[in-house]
């Protein structure tokens, strides 16, 4: 394995009831990265992280951990936060994070103080000695997440961690996240919600269908589309679209249409000369959130929305 | 390689420490700790109840005698001296010696028949010819009315009612233990094993249980693999089964000091064959083999199942297994030696429990080497199958691809 990936897979198959789940997936995941995994309900995310991390067994394939070809051998090193979020009732806050630090290696002594530490620092110092069943389901959710990161781990793999938290929450696990990278850890994470993995993604992978349809880095992704611009002109009128590509639609006041990376500077010049005058004009670079209605259907998306509702 | 059981023996030890806490450290747990006291409270309370019904009817109870006034005294004075033969618990109801009227049966019968009477049964007539009539359940107040009618005769044709010889008494304390006493410790035994293989099994499926309906399992299966999550969950319940065991046993070891003299004594002649020492480890070591053995058996249950519901419909018929081991074990706890004590001490899940009975009707102790190797055979199997049926179940996966899968279950994304 090249020292510079922290994961690998190559063909991973997963087949369930005859039927393919994942289906071939090949993934190589950068040391240090911030990597996504994106794809609708369905698409075999959960699955995947879960071969990868050795808690299934796939059917086919190949797959490294932090190097290692068994990644149960690299267990110590990894934090995991799965889908479905799961604690003791009965166990106290700071337990409950020591706990899954001691799953993974980390003495119980050094796993309380941690625990006490980090909930500080997430503003829960008040609730260190609460029991599980006490916290809102946020704050749950909060100290699990606590828990696959109290040992530090070289690798973070987080299964659809935005789901169930309010945007103030959201955002601290942005942050949470983004203070992993720096302390030099990779992290893995499965999300349906765009906006997240276009802040925080250095490279992802989309799957759909258990078929992986791209991966690169966010920039590429977006690339994969033309940009667009909406323009207004002074004067409106049907003879405006003469001057406009043949696939511009006149939406209310704006024409929108796709533009070349490198006819810009033509179409600036062809609009101010037309006689039409411009009274607005915005050129964007298409979101995620288009690359990826391009990459796996719309119809994938509105499951995928409907999903995040 | 010893790396890797290093880690997992860790991993193992993690879980089963949160086990071992999430067990005792509960107030439930004491109940738990000392539901063995509440069975012999409830019993003793139930024992004093039904006891006192019982002596209520006894003290009211009487026997009556319809004599002529010539043979009252001889009557009465053999009555005394008969009733020292009958231990507290089997003496005849207090004698009523009343005058005849002039229709002695009548009487008789009008005092056996009387509503409040409770007379349980009435002599009337000449004493070489006596009749006796008696009521529901007075039939042995009948034959000790024709014994007592007998030996007033006796002491009537002799002139008097004195004792004719005088007995030298002498008590001996028997210093070996009976076959009785054996076979009391060996039915001992069998339920203490059984109960407490029971009450730990269960708790260990529960603890299963649990973590599938909070989703810790995947938290868990995620860090560690699920061979260690087996073994911790049955190395927690063991901790549990040893403070248990320490305990009701140091209870057991000073029981006679605080016991009255007599059941002190008659406890004493509860006793081991092969000895107390030998005794105490060999249960031990009976009670581990029976507790991996059901312990595996019930968390493979527990794994398989998704609901409380589905998991008490997977316990019956376990349960019901169980019964017939310690019904098997029982027999041969009471009949060493018999085709049954063999079938018993063979069969795999009764095996610890009846050879733990053996070890009290029986000295030799080579029959346990055999026994214990046999039986870790069995551990090691159901063991090693157990972990791998637990994976599948606790996950739905794992299964080879030639396999067909019955319930096909996709994770969610």
């Amino acid at each position: 394995m090249s020292q510079s990936l922290a994961v690998t897979a190559h063909g991973l198959v997963k087949k369930f009831g005859g039927r393919r789940v994942v289906d071939g997936v090949d993934l190589a995941v950068p040391a240090g990265t911030i990597y996504g995994v994106l794809g609708p309900n369905g698409a075999g995310k959960t699955t995947t992280l879960r071969m990868l991390l050795g808690i299934i067994e796939p059917d086919e394939g190949e797959r490294t951990l932090l190097g290692r070809d068994r990644p149960r051998e690299a267990s110590d090193h990894v934090g995991y936060l799965p889908e479905e979020r799961g604690l003791y009732p009965q166990m106290k806050a700071r337990e409950a994070i020591a706990f899954m630090g001691a799953l993974r290696g980390l003495p119980w002594k050094i796993g309380r103080k941690r625990a006490v530490e980090m909930m500080e620092q997430a503003g829960l110092g008040y609730a260190v000695d609460f029991k599980i069943r006490k916290l809102s389901k946020g704050m749950a959710q909060l100290v699990q997440l606590l828990g696959s990161v109290v040992h530090q781990p070289d690798l973070l793999v987080l299964d659809e961690p935005f789901s169930g938290l309010d945007p103030v929450n959201q955002e601290g696990l942005e942050r949470l996240i983004r203070a992993e990278q720096a302390r030099g850890a990779t992290v893995l994470f499965s999300t349906h919600v765009m906006a997240h993995a276009e802040r925080l993604c250095d490279r992802l992978a989309i799957i759909a269908g258990g078929k992986r349809r791209f991966e690169g880095t966010v920039a590429d992704a977006r690339g994969m589309l033309p940009m667009r611009a909406h323009y207004q002109p002074e004067r409106d009128g049907p003879e405006v679209a003469a001057i406009l590509p043949a696939d511009a639609q006149h939406n209310g006041r704006d024409w929108v249409f796709p533009v070349a990376d490198d006819a810009v500077e033509a179409l600036l010049l062809k609009l101010t000369q037309s006689g039409f005058g411009v009274a607005g004009l915005s050129i964007e670079r298409p979101g995620l959130h288009d690359a990826f209605v391009r990459i796996v259907g719309a119809e994938a998306l509105a499951q995928a929305e409907a999903e995040a509702l | 390689m010893a790396n890797n059981i290093g880690r997992g023996l860790r991993q193992a030890l993690t879980v089963a420490r949160r086990d071992f806490i999430a067990t005792v450290f509960t107030p439930t747990f004491l109940l738990f700790l000392l539901s063995p006291m509440f069975t012999i409270l409830f019993g003793a309370a139930g024992g004093f109840g039904a006891s006192s019904m019982a002596q209520g009817a006894a003290d009211r109870a009487r026997i009556v005698v319809i004599a002529a006034p010539a043979d009252v005294a001889t009557i009465v004075a053999t009555d005394r001296q008969l009733r020292q033969v009958f231990g507290r618990g089997d003496i005849p109801p207090p004698l009523d010696v009343v005058t005849p009227s002039s229709d002695p049966a009548a009487q008789a019968r009008a005092r056996v028949s009387s509503r409040d009477g409770d007379v349980d049964a009435a002599l009337y007539g000449p004493l070489d010819h006596p009749i006796i009539v008696y009521g529901n359940g007075g039939s042995n107040e009948a034959d000790y009315l024709a014994g007592l009618a007998e030996q007033a005769l006796r002491a009537q044709k002799l002139g008097s009612t004195a004792p004719l010889s005088v007995a030298t008494k002498t008590k001996i304390v028997r210093t070996v233990v009976t076959t009785s006493g054996h076979n009391a410790a060996a039915l001992f035994a069998v339920m203490a094993i059984f109960l407490l293989t029971l009450f730990l099994a269960g708790l260990t499926m529960g603890t299963m249980a649990e973590e599938r309906s909070n989703k810790v399992i995947e938290v868990l299966a995620a860090a560690v693999p699920l061979e260690s999550v087996f073994f911790g969950k049955l190395i927690g319940m063991f901790g549990v089964a040893l403070l248990f065991v320490g305990f009701w046993g140091t209870v057991a070891s000073q029981i006679t000091a605080i016991l009255p003299a007599g059941t002190a004594a008659a406890l004493a002649g509860v006793a081991p064959a092969v000895g107390k020492p030998v005794f105490a480890l060999l249960f031990l070591a009976y009670f581990v083999m029976s507790y991996l053995l059901i312990g595996a058996v019930y968390l493979i249950l527990g794994a398989q199942a998704s609901t409380q519901r589905e998991l008490q419909l997977m316990a019956l018929p376990m349960t019901v297994v169980q019964m017939a081991n310690v019904g098997m074990s029982t027999a041969a706890a009471g009949k060493p030696g018999s085709t049954i004590a063999w079938i018993a001490e063979i069969f795999p899940f009764s095996s610890p429990m009846a050879m733990a009975a053996h070890a009290a009707n029986s000295s030799a102790l080579w029959p346990h080497a055999v026994a214990i190797l046999w039986q870790l055979l069995w551990v090691s199997l159901v063991i090693s199958l157990g972990a791998r049926w637990f994976r599948r179940g606790v996950l739905k996966s794992g299964e080879g691809p030639k396999r067909k899968r019955k319930q096909p279950q996709p994770s969610s994304s």
